[in-house]
């Protein structure tokens, strides 16, 4: 919706017209057999008026009207009538069948790639925008494919199949006739200079105006709260009032260039047909039929310019949408992925961080010199301030960014030789944010994991004590969950994220600590319940609260990306350092938190 | 047609306009009768070889005059009648935005932003069809329809004229008809692209999850069956859609035939030219739009309709909680005087709120606690008035809150909501947001008693960092503090921070209460927090537990009450005694 920077954009490098039409290719033989049915279709079609054009000129002009050969005119023309309306009919679904097959394969691509993209990628792209991708951008690529190539297409052929019956006619006059396609091409091309930017304008402002009134309407208590309404109302009517001028604009430009003036264009056509052969007619006889038939082909004429030129719009739009598309699919920041051979196995999971640095941007580094190791079955807390780097350490040993500077080993050796689904089985997260999918309590602990059985999905959820919750819904295990799962409470969201690592029982966890507040007895679950998960298991564990890791086996505490203090929670206390000082922080004691703020 | 009905305030209002674009599609209509006419005139004249120069050239010259005069009459009645159209869907997005602004959380919390954004949106798009094509194609039908009707009886032949028309009723029908179905697959379709959408917006959002997961290939699949329904949806579309050309063709083509073939008739016969017959044929051709536009028209009307009832049931909501008939403008300061016997929210059938009855001095901070559900935040949203108390009274410095103008209160009060909200803007637009006028050097005070300015200096632009999609991604206790920083700027008579400290950490929560303490000296501070380290500090402390207040008191006298407020603190307490037990071991 708020693709603004692009608004100016308007590629149309035959480059992109190519790549685009690839995607027909393997529709090739459809597509020939749909155009063979148009091109009978539009025959049908153009010999209507040449059959008028026999009955005028043989029969009705010299008062000659035998039975038969009548009846055989008229059913030959009804008989062509239907054929052209059943041949049309075909060739059009034909068409838009293709045309929704290659926006499906297109879409399928898109989202796949998107798949295989980094976190990276989605760390500088908002998400409103790729979404926007997937859906919106190939939405108007189809309209590109459904209404603008098949309309330029049967149009094109049609007044190709007009020009063809006027050269029979009368080749004198259809040369002249001819004349006109520059003037409409002309026409085509001065309009599509002007209209796509006064069209895009208009579209830019529709998607200011429509951004503006969303936030508005999500923001609205702050506003009144802040008493602003006077200013937003203001704000508001601006942006309205710019798309108001936009779109008359557009609608004057439009008057001006299009079915009027084409309407016009065929009238003095009209003008130039019926001067020929009143000219004509001065210097020798003319077939009236063949005047009667030019008439009908002029009115059919025009119409097929009308509509191709309408559908300009939207070829623009498809181009700039195809632009931002195949960008996306040549997007190169791929997850990091299996280096090398083979298929080395994580058996014990000892975790060993080599002298890591890390930067996200390439510019600050996030990470210094990190090294620590956690042996099997360990657990490494990290503590530090928001932005001291905890995260990013757990990133990198999900292997969400490749480490480019220093190495992380697993049981010795390199993460980036793991293949990937095995690297996903063995090391399991546990987010901030118990992120839950649209569907039922099962699906969302089993994810799309089909191995794990109804049994093992109940004793992931009793294991990690959401078992009692999930029974007390109404169905159970098939409670349907809505949107981010909404009708769960914030601890029971992070129970099921708890079950659905547990049932993919990973050798190695990474904790990403809540922060948000749950009431007391959750608290408590959730707390026995971490400690339980963490038996057997290598933990890293990003602590917010120092309470939680208490028994950890190492405690690093992060600043600025650098380890300054490292030990177990006694000999960390015993230093008096920067944990001491979070710790005492913690306990909420206002001398305490006097004295700390002194020091 | 009730919609003609419901929009005539409109078309009153702008009745010169319309009345000039009305006129102008006659003009047009009537103009258009004469070069078919001029056809079977050239016609007649080069079968009885009687055509002149003078006639040809008189001839077109007609032609020519029509073609361009309808060039200009054409460019001003798109012009009126399409302007018009927009200046009406501009005046309504308007007034449902006003009235957007004034309605009460109680609205928003009851109808969903997509809802009332497809109001804005998709209803008054379909409302400026109606006042477009609608008008266009009801006044074009009518008045072509007729014109071309009664030229075709009286200059040619009654006979005629209804053999052709025979099949075009047919014509209307299957387009009224299809049009209908069209439209039922289309919304399916639609549907089954907002569901795709859905789908891949939660598959970004959950990206960690899915890569963490190893879920990639998963989801490719699910969205592959997905899409694969969008196709199927669509195609079901495209049946109908390909049936309207097809049909028109046919029937038409059947209508030249049967006008040939009686016409012949009538040349055969003497009774008729073949450049009548001609002019005949050309205008039938000009009757097919109108037909198809009439069938057309009641699917656009029966939708301007709906969607126009949709807007007016918005507009005719009123605001729930207005001022007071006499309300005060006052400057509101001074004591406040709680005494809520019940507040129930309303459609709730359990008060949320029962017999909160206390008093805060001036220039005191008052802590509100309790868990989540206690009625925390309904306590806060009574000061505000984002609902009014039925039974019982809020007093400020002895005004009752309900007695004085929603202004003067909204301005007593700054107030930092639970949900942080921030605009798409810079950081200083943010925080200066109810007070544009804001100094820089304001905007940074602010910041740094709210703890945000270091990090804001961090930002790529400092303080012209844009927030939102566009700009840099905040963290939510980056978001807390701006919106701290946005309410101190407004240097209000009552701050409430309604747990607006929980994203932050324990030592920039300290900050932020001691600068806090020192700023707002002399005024009021309402706090509600989960953590009691937040209002350990209060002068007055509430404990709420479903609704009821359970302890009121300072931090010591509740600790000696005992009860709610004394065992979350021991349980606070227990935990350090452990803790601290492991220094001393």
């Amino acid at each position: 919706m708020m693709d603004v920077d692009d608004v100016a954009v308007a590629p149309l490098s035959g480059s992109l017209l190519l790549r685009m039409l690839s995607y027909t290719k393997p529709h090739v033989k459809t597509l020939t057999f749909a155009f063979f049915v148009l091109v009978l279709a539009t025959g049908s079609n153009v010999l209507g008026p040449i059959l008028i054009k026999i009955f005028i000129d043989h029969y009705l002009v010299v008062h000659n009207f035998p039975i038969w050969p009548l009846v055989l005119l008229a059913t030959t023309y009804l008989s062509l009538q239907l054929m052209a309306a059943f041949f049309n009919f075909t060739q059009l679904l034909i068409f838009q069948k293709v045309a929704l097959f290659i926006i499906q394969q297109l879409r399928v691509d898109v989202f796949g790639k998107v798949q295989m993209l980094g976190l990276s990628f989605f760390d500088r792209t908002p998400s409103g925008l790729l979404v926007s991708r997937i859906t919106n951008d190939t939405e108007s690529i189809k309209d590109m494919y459904v209404s603008v190539l098949s309309t330029f297409v049967q149009n094109i052929v049609l007044l190709l199949g007009i020009y063809v019956s006027m050269f029979i006619l009368d080749v004198r006059l259809a040369l002249f006739c001819l004349a006109l396609a520059p003037i409409i091409v002309a026409i085509m091309a001065v309009y599509r200079h002007f209209s796509s930017r006064i069209f895009h304008l208009a579209r830019h402002r529709l998607s200011l105006l429509n951004a503006k009134l969303s936030e508005s309407l999500q923001g609205m208590y702050i506003v009144q709260a802040m008493r602003q309404e006077h200013r937003l109302r203001a704000e508001f009517a601006r942006i309205n009032y710019a798309y108001r001028s936009a779109r008359l604009r557009n609608i004057k430009f439009n008057s001006l260039l299009l079915r009027p003036l084409i309407d016009g264009l065929y009238l003095c056509t009209l003008i130039l047909v019926l001067g020929f052969f009143g000219l004509q007619s001065m210097v020798e006889r003319i077939d009236l039929g063949v005047l009667y038939a030019f008439v009908s082909y002029l009115e059919q004429f025009f119409e097929p310019v009308n509509q191709m030129m309408l559908r300009l719009n939207s070829f623009q739009q498809a181009m700039v949408s195809s632009h931002r598309v195949f960008h996306l699919l040549d997007e190169d920041d791929l997850a990091p992925r299996q280096a090398g051979e083979g298929d080395p196995q994580i058996t014990r999971g000892e975790v060993r961080f080599e002298d890591v640095s890390f930067s996200y941007d390439g510019k600050t580094d996030v990470l210094k010199n990190i090294s620590f190791v956690a042996k099997p079955g360990q657990t490494v807390a990290l503590v530090g301030h928001t932005g001291s780097g905890k995260s990013s350490i757990a990133n990198l040993l999900l292997r969400f960014y490749s480490v480019e500077r220093g190495r992380i080993t697993i049981d010795g050796i390199d993460l980036r030789t793991f293949a990937n689904a095995h690297l996903r089985k063995k090391v399991g997260l546990v987010l901030q944010d118990a992120f839950i999918f649209v569907g039922d309590i099962r699906s969302n602990i089993r994810l799309g994991t089909e191995k794990i059985t109804d049994q093992e999905v109940v004793a992931a959820a009793q294991f990690v004590q959401a078992d009692a919750f999930i029974q007390k819904l109404a169905h159970g295990y098939s409670e349907p969950l809505g949107e981010r799962g909404a009708t769960l409470s914030a601890g029971q969201r992070q129970l099921l994220a708890f079950a659905r690592t547990m049932a993919h029982n990973p050798q190695i966890l990474v904790l990403d600590e809540a922060t948000a507040s749950v009431d007391t007895e959750t608290e408590e679950a959730i707390q026995e319940t971490l400690m339980r998960m963490r038996q057997g298991r290598t933990t890293i564990a990003i602590a917010h609260r120092l309470s939680t890791i208490q028994d950890a086996d190492l405690i690093l505490v992060l600043h600025h990306g650098e380890v300054i203090e490292r030990g177990t929670h006694q000999e960390l206390l015993a230093k008096e350092g920067l944990y001491h000082k979070m710790f005492l922080l913690q306990q909420g004691g206002r001398v305490v938190l006097k004295d700390c703020l002194e020091a | 047609m009730r919609i003609f009905l419901d929009l005539l305030w409109y078309f009153k209002r702008k009745k010169w306009r319309y009345l000039t674009a009305v006129l102008t599609l006659i003009t047009v209509a009537l103009l258009n009768l004469i070069p078919p006419r001029m056809v079977g005139l050239v016609i007649d004249a080069l079968q009885h070889r009687e055509l002149t120069d003078g006639n040809l050239r008189m001839w077109l010259g007609w032609i020519l005059f029509v073609a361009l005069l309808t060039y200009f009459l054409r460019y001003v009645w798109r012009w009126l009648l399409f302007g018009a159209a927009i200046e009406l869907s501009t005046t309504l997005r308007e007034q449902l935005f006003d009235h957007f602004t004034r309605m009460s959380p109680q609205f928003y919390q009851t109808k969903r932003v997509g809802d009332l954004m497809a109001h804005a949106t998709n209803d008054i798009q379909a409302v400026e069809q109606t006042a477009m094509e609608g008008i266009l194609t009801l006044v074009d039908s009518l008045v072509t329809g007729t014109v071309v009707m009664i030229t075709m009886v009286s200059v040619i032949s009654l006979k005629l004229t209804l053999v052709a028309l025979l099949p075009l009723p047919i014509l209307a029908y299957a387009t009224s008809r299809y049009g209908k179905i069209l439209h039922r697959r289309f919304d399916k379709a639609q549907a089954a692209f907002s569901d795709l959408n859905d789908r891949v917006q939660e598959n970004i959002s959950g990206m960690r999850v899915v890569k963490a997961f190893g879920q990639e290939q998963v989801e490719i699949a699910n969205f592959t069956t997905l899409s694969n329904d969008v196709v199927a949806k669509n195609f079901a579309v495209a049946q109908i859609d390909a049936l309207f050309d097809p049909t028109i063709q046919l029937i038409v083509g059947i209508s030249y035939f049967l006008s040939l073939v009686v016409g012949g008739y009538d040349v055969a016969h003497g009774r008729l030219s073949i450049g009548s017959l001609t002019t005949f044929t050309m205008y039938l051709g000009q009757l097919i739009w109108p037909m198809l536009a009439f069938g057309w028209l009641f699917n656009i009307v029966e939708r301007g309709h709906a969607s126009y009832e949709r807007i007016q049931t918005l507009l005719a909501m009123k605001e729930d909680v207005a001022d007071r008939r006499g309300a005060l403008a006052v400057e509101l300061t001074g004591d406040l005087v709680v005494g809520i016997s019940q507040f129930t929210y309303p459609q709730a059938s359990t008060p949320s709120l029962q017999g909160v009855f206390f008093e805060l001095q001036r220039g005191s901070t008052l802590g509100v606690v309790g868990k989540t559900g206690s009625g925390k935040t309904t306590l806060l949203r009574l000061f505000m008035r984002e609902f009014d108390v039925v039974h019982g009274d809020i007093s400020m410095g002895g005004y009752s809150i309900y007695a004085v103008q929603k202004v003067s209160l909204r301005k007593a009060i700054a107030y930092v909501p639970q949900d942080h909200f921030l605009f798409s803007a810079t950081i200083a637009e943010n925080i200066a947001f109810a007070k544009p006028q804001a100094t820089q050097a304001e905007i940074s005070e602010a910041a740094r008693i709210a703890a945000i300015h270091d990090d804001i200096m961090r930002f790529p632009d400092g303080y012209n960092t844009m927030v939102g999609e566009r700009g840099v991604t905040l963290s939510g206790g980056q978001k807390q503090r701006l919106s701290i920083a946005r309410a101190l700027l407004l240097d209000a008579e009552v701050l409430i921070l309604d747990d607006s400290l929980s994203a932050v950490d324990a030592r920039t929560e300290a900050h932020i209460l001691t600068e806090l303490k020192q700023k707002r000296q002399g005024r009021t501070t309402i706090i509600s927090a989960h953590r009691l380290s937040a209002v350990e500090h209060a002068d007055l402390i509430i404990v709420l537990e479903e609704g009821r207040v359970v302890g009121v008191g300072n931090h010591e006298q509740l600790m000696q009450q005992g009860g709610f407020y004394a065992s979350m603190y021991r349980s606070q307490q227990l935990e350090e005694y452990v803790e601290q037990g492991g220094i001393r071991a």
